[in-house]
């Protein structure tokens, strides 16, 4: 029993590091133009169908679809940007709904190009069994933890070190005070539209190459990247990593130990009890959120 | 007194008018039926959306929970149908005050978090068999009963029921927005803090909005089990008991009373008359686009457009 635990523990550390990137995508777009992105989880989606038509169209392995899934994913959310750019009045209210209706496109969009069915990746290389000790996991889901874990680095480095990353936290914290120094907020929005998407296009690729996808993945995957907010509180990028590899133990735990049809119910229960005991999340700071 | 006249002419036409003259063609009855639940949806979402100043979507949870109630309720606890309805509706109310704590959260993450709510509750659909049949649903739920001699399991009688629910929301809805608490609800638009320091408690009225657009939301969707007589987790907790209403919502102006139902006519009858047939698969996408293509325009609706488009002439002349 303890081992199955451990292993379930471990399974669910490897899956946070996907869900780390999407989570932070979302929240790094909510920081800069207090939009929350609707669409983000079918943005992942769509990077996770890029790397299954490279697999079977040019029988590569999914991760060579990377780069093309970054072209595509980052062009369509810098086109939602300037869309999302358009409104004019009560952007945070009606962001909302247009990004909910990009959703809606998005996944229409992946139903009539790749049909409903479920996919998976038939790549060996990437389903190949890979031993830490007594645990067990395919290669696949230990090459993605590392990459995620290599990008939140690289994010939290330019966020604090870099020109742009330094304008995306100014716009964050004050828009106006940013733009007396200098800084084009319009510009910076659009830079945190570009790394988010850039993330949830890794995200994307490593969901597909460990996991199974459907069009209806995407709702769910946005939903997820939220209630990994929530845990984690505002503004704290290792919060976030650990909310992430929170929901994935939870999830894995709870197929482990009760059925595998609860998976989503698990964060929705850590979720709901974050918002009773902890309003403000685990890592955030004692100002209320909203 | 004029506005009485034309009301009451609107409602011989839409009592006696509608059911005399389409009363026969049963597909056609069908579709109308179906824009009047859409509209009861769209008018429950526009009703949070304009005096409570939330965004929903998650409302599909209500419709499936007050779905689920009055059919259950209905077939294994003998309650009347028409009992059943209003219970669809206390269900949906129950539902929304385990979701009351989300109030906490404010904005775009209120938006979020119902989101996720909704999941819950179609997994509690799928996943508790012995009560509502998992995923394989619950078939031959009752039809409306025959009631003062008057038999409401035809599609004439179905179109009059919702007919009525329907213009009953817009009356309470109408009723809430004339009263102290509209104006309250409506000053706390402009800012939530200044109602509170005149001692507005937004939090228990916005929350009251949640409830009341959660119970008529149930209704309709407890009207509509009856209706098709059939219910599966998948089909009851859709996303698209959200989005077309939604769509009906904003199309046809939802800081208005008739523009979701205008709108909901609007945008069901074409996605099933012109759409549905253009392209069987992916027709959502057209919603979706439709939804930007509103926001970017004109957010407060089609009418808003025409009045804008009127007011600019009126400047011109």
């Amino acid at each position: 029993m303890t081992e199955l635990i451990l292993q379930s523990v471990y399974s669910g550390l490897l899956q946070g590091g996907s869900y780390a990137l999407i989570a932070l995508g979302l929240a790094l777009v909510f920081g800069a133009m207090k939009v929350i992105n609707l669409a983000h989880g079918e943005l992942v989606l769509l990077a996770a169908y890029i790397a299954y038509t490279v697999e079977t169209k040019l029988g590569w392995n999914p991760a060579a679809a990377i780069p093309i899934a970054v072209l595509i994913v980052t062009a369509t959310s810098a086109l939602l940007y300037f869309v999302v750019s358009r409104i004019k009045t009560n952007r945070e209210i009606n962001s909302l709904t247009l990004t909910y209706g990009v959703g809606v496109i998005l996944t229409n969009v992946v139903l009539m190009i790749w049909s409903a069915d479920v996919r998976a990746t038939s790549s060996s290389w990437m389903q190949e069994a890979f031993q830490v000790g007594d645990l067990y996991s395919m290669r696949s889901e230990v090459l993605f933890f590392f990459v995620s874990l290599v990008l939140i680095v690289a994010l939290w480095w330019w966020l604090s070190r870099s020109w742009y990353g330094r304008a995306v936290r100014a716009v964050s914290s004050n828009r106006d005070a940013a733009k007396l120094m200098g800084i084009n907020p319009g510009r910076t929005e659009l830079v945190s539209f570009l790394v988010a998407g850039l993330l949830a296009a890794f995200a994307g690729v490593a969901l597909f190459s460990y996991g199974t996808i459907t069009p209806a993945t995407g709702g769910v995957l946005t939903v997820k990247a939220f209630i990994i907010t929530v845990l984690a509180g505002v503004g704290s990028i290792p919060g976030v990593l650990i909310g992430a590899v929170l929901l994935g133990i939870a999830e894995s735990l709870t197929v482990t130990l009760a059925s595998s049809a609860l998976q989503e119910l698990a964060g929705m229960g850590l979720f709901l009890l974050v918002l009773f005991v902890m309003p403000n999340g685990l890592f955030g700071a004692t100002k209320r959120r909203g | 007194m004029k506005l009485n006249k034309t009301l009451i002419a609107v409602l011989l036409a839409v009592y006696i008018g509608v059911p005399f003259a389409l009363g026969g063609n049963a597909y056609v009855m069908s579709l109308v039926i179906a824009s009047l639940i859409i509209g009861g949806i769209a008018l429950s979402w526009a009703l949070l959306g304009n005096l409570g100043g939330m965004v929903s979507f998650g409302h599909a949870a209500f419709f499936g929970v007050g779905a689920y109630t009055s059919a259950v309720l209905s077939m294994q606890h003998g309650v009347p149908v028409f009992i059943g309805l209003l219970m669809g509706g206390v269900g949906a109310v129950v539902a929304a005050l385990a979701m009351l704590p989300v109030l906490r959260l404010r904005g775009p993450y209120f938006a979020l978090a119902i989101l996720a709510y909704a999941h819950i509750f179609r997994i509690v659909a799928t996943e508790w068999r012995s009560v509502t049949g998992g995923s394989g649903g619950i078939a031959s739920i009752p039809r409306l009963p025959e009631l003062f001699g008057f038999d409401f399991s035809g599609k004439t009688g179905n179109y009059l029921v919702i007919l009525t629910i329907v213009l009953a929301f817009a009356l309470v809805y109408d009723l809430i927005r004339r009263s102290p608490h509209g104006l309250a609800l409506r000053a706390m638009h402009d800012s939530e803090d200044a109602t509170r320091v005149v001692g507005v408690n937004n939090t228990l009225l916005k929350g009251l909005m949640l409830l009341v657009s959660a119970f008529m939301c149930g209704v309709v969707g407890a009207f509509n089990a009856h209706y098709i007589n059939f219910l599966e987790p998948d089909y009851a907790f859709s996303g698209l008991w959200v989005t077309i209403p939604i769509v009906a919502a904003i199309f046809g102006g939802y800081r208005t009373i008739t523009g979701p139902l205008v709108g909901a006519v609007v945008v069901y009858l074409v996605d099933q008359l012109f759409v549905k047939n253009i392209m069987p698969t992916g027709h959502q996408l057209v919603l979706g686009v439709v939804l930007v293509a509103m926001i970017i325009a004109s957010p407060d609706g089609l009418f808003g457009l025409v009045r804008k488009f009127m007011r600019k002439k009126d400047a011109t002349a």
